[in-house]
């Protein structure tokens, strides 16, 4: 007796009874139903809110002074000084000695505007920069090269511009890289001349910046944080608590993260009350990831409770299905059946049963997935904010949980099926062939 | 004499074992049959017949007493042993038919050999074979309750000679048709036995029945109360495909 035999035996045994086969199912349909809806609500849930953070610089970190585990923390805050902070030296000196981390820092000078060669005013933001502030600001750079290390350290007037910028600027589609610009500060109207030396692009979500034409918006114009400085009047030692870092995204997160550690660990100077902590937007992620995970593994478990109504159902239709073949049991007995085959039969039954639930289950979960998506998108696209932010919702079902699924359906046909199979099995064929 | 293919010995079957009610269907029957005869067991109901019948197709094991079947001790079988058993050995024709509703003429057929793990374009082939000895043929694919009584009975005598047993094995075969029809299914029994040498045996209350058999056991209150005898006779040339023909 073949299994190929036995899976078309119990077909037609259930297609014998389309409708109650069919209200059989309907437990074990719902139940799968709920968790792939869930499950896949989950997924893409995580998936828009991964690339969503990915666009916001997934390569950023921030290394910060906290009190150590051992001091009590409002003792170590009412006496924290400008002395327990980290210095620009010591950043510095990390930059230096590894080549692949940035300093993500940015400084708002001022608003400031400069005119083109058609006597337009374009306006702009003068922004302080390092290496690795375009990380920070969601950017990244189209042409040209970012201001660097040294250009801060030398205190060059370079900058790096947006891609708005250089359509709102250059109308003759002039090549700005070279090209030396004149500013106007709005807050004292001194002028001060910077040569463009990279092209980014431009996030609007970063800035801020309202909607309206894009003549009239005022990107960044990145500069040397030392220019930046001296433009503000400010000459002392930077110091602070805590200090945004990014690393180049061809390396390692985690190995970058653990470089910077090490450095403060050991330059960090021996503080009574406070340590250096590394905390990495991969991090962030990660907790995200967990929470959302465990919701849905959550939602998801008691979605799955249904399943067991559901097999109750499948156990029950089981039962009154072998009394009502109880002749037929005894005529397959009659025939040489013998009691595994018989056991066998009824099993496959109800497998089969919860199967073809578990797969309709899936095809309506996943279904119920492609229709939130469309709302989802719908209701994104009437806010243009979270468009922005969003962009297009694409529905992730999770593929683990599909195949689970029906591995669970079928667990819940053989775990409910058992019994009315073994029950059939047992009978007695003459009882079985006397019974009417 | 041909071999013994059935030896009762002293075959007794009690009921409700140990309870107050307790009930001894069978008094210790021996009994012996031969290869190739055709034998009419009779009796009213409540007789034991039923009991002795369940006894022969290895559908019950007795509470005393030893049965050699084909040369194996039935009596001393497990489950799983006597459903082989069964399967092999024995041909059921049941007076309801007990045809699988939901299966056409052809895998009702093939069912047995289904159970004896036969594969499946053998298995067609010799349903198909079956179906046409009993001229059942243009209706393989005809579901059960598409078919006249005496045709459900020709095809549940196909299906008990799937596996070309031992001993044909029919409880009132005609009991649920009308005269007419019932002498075509006695007529097949007939030819079963006389052109292919099958050992028939046939459970019966009707005297005119057990007339057509060539011997008659007449059981009452669970002992044989008269048996008119072995016969012997020569068993012709098999004209079938695929049933043996054993003469010894």
């Amino acid at each position: 007796m073949n299994i190929w035999e036995n899976l078309k035996m119990a077909l037609s045994s259930i297609m014998a009874n389309k409708l109650r086969s069919l209200l059989t199912m309907i437990g074990i349909i719902i139940g799968i139903c709920s968790v792939i809806t869930i499950t896949t609500l989950g997924t893409t849930l995580r998936s828009t809110i991964t690339t969503t953070l990915n666009s916001l610089g997934s390569n950023v970190m921030e290394v910060y002074v906290s009190p150590k585990p051992s001091v009590d923390s409002d003792v170590a805050y009412d006496t924290i000084s400008p002395d327990d902070f980290i210095t620009y030296s010591q950043v510095e000196k990390l930059v230096k000695e590894y080549p692949d981390i940035r300093i993500a820092e940015s400084n708002y000078v001022c608003e400031a505007s400069s005119k083109n060669s058609l006597g337009k005013e374009v306006g702009t933001k003068i922004t302080g920069a390092y290496n690795g502030t375009l990380d920070n600001d969601g950017s990244r750079l189209l042409a040209g090269r970012m201001i660097s290390m040294d250009d801060v350290s030398k205190k060059k007037y370079t900058c790096v511009v947006t891609n708005v910028f250089v359509r709102q600027y250059f109308k003759n589609h002039e090549e700005p890289i070279g090209q030396t610009i004149k500013l106007v500060s709005a807050d004292n109207g001194l002028p001060y001349e910077f040569t463009i030396v990279g092209v980014c692009t431009y996030n609007s979500l970063f800035s801020g910046a309202a909607m309206g034409r894009e003549e009239d918006i005022k990107t960044p114009v990145y500069i040397p944080n030392s220019v930046a400085k001296e433009m503000q009047g400010s000459y002392g030692e930077e110091r602070y608590m805590y200090w945004l870092l990014s690393f180049d995204p061809k390396t390692d997160g985690k190995i970058a993260k653990a470089n910077v550690a090490s450095f403060f660990e050991k330059e960090y100077p021996a503080n009574k009350n406070f340590e250096t902590i590394v905390f990495s937007n991969q991090d962030t992620m990660k907790i995200i990831d967990i929470i959302i995970n465990v919701i849905t593994i959550f939602v998801a478990v008691i979605a799955s409770i249904s399943l067991i109504v559901g097999g109750v159902g499948v156990m029950n239709i089981m039962l009154v299905s072998v009394t009502e073949r109880t002749r037929e049991i005894g005529i397959r007995k009659a025939l040489g059946a013998k009691k595994s085959t018989i056991k066998f039969q009824f099993v496959t039954e109800a497998i089969i049963m919860c199967l073809i639930g578990g797969i309709i289950g899936v095809v309506l979960g996943l279904f119920n997935g492609f229709i939130a998506g469309v709302i989802a998108n719908l209701v994104i696209s009437s806010i243009p904010t979270a468009k922005q932010v969003l962009g297009t919702i694409v529905m992730v079902p999770s593929v683990t949980a599909i195949i689970i699924s029906i591995i669970f359906s079928m667990i819940t046909g053989v775990f409910f099926g058992y019994y009315p199979a073994s029950k059939a099995a047992k009978m007695n064929p003459i009882d079985a062939l006397r019974y009417d | 004499m041909a071999k013994k293919l059935i030896m009762m010995r002293n075959i007794i079957k009690r009921y409700y074992i140990g309870q107050p009610n307790e009930l001894q269907i069978l008094n210790g029957i021996d009994l012996d049959i031969h290869e190739g005869e055709f034998v009419a067991i009779v009796g009213a109901s409540g007789s034991g017949k039923s009991t002795l019948m369940n006894m022969i197709g290895a559908l019950d094991r007795p509470t005393e007493g030893t049965y050699f079947l084909n040369d194996t001790d039935v009596s001393r079988l497990n489950d799983k042993q006597l459903s082989a058993i069964r399967n092999k050995e024995i041909g059921f024709v049941f007076q309801t038919f007990n045809l699988i509703p939901r299966a056409n003429a052809l895998k009702n057929v093939e069912l047995p050999m289904l159970y004896a793990g036969m594969k499946k374009k053998e298995r067609q082939d010799r349903a198909m074979d079956l179906l046409r000895l009993v001229d059942m043929q243009d209706r393989y694919t005809h579901k059960p309750n598409e078919l006249s009584g005496g045709q459900k009975q020709r095809v549940a005598i196909a299906r008990a000679m799937a596996n070309d047993p031992s001993i044909i094995l029919a409880d009132e075969p005609t009991g649920a048709l009308d005269s007419k029809t019932g002498h075509m299914v006695m007529d097949i029994f007939h030819k079963l036995h006389e052109k292919e040498g099958k050992t028939v045996v046939l459970i019966t209350h009707s005297p005119e029945l057990a007339a057509e058999t060539e011997r008659i056991i007449t059981i009452s209150d669970g002992s044989i109360i008269s048996d008119t005898g072995v016969t012997e006779k020569i068993k012709p040339e098999s004209v079938f495909p695929g049933t043996e023909v054993s003469a010894e």
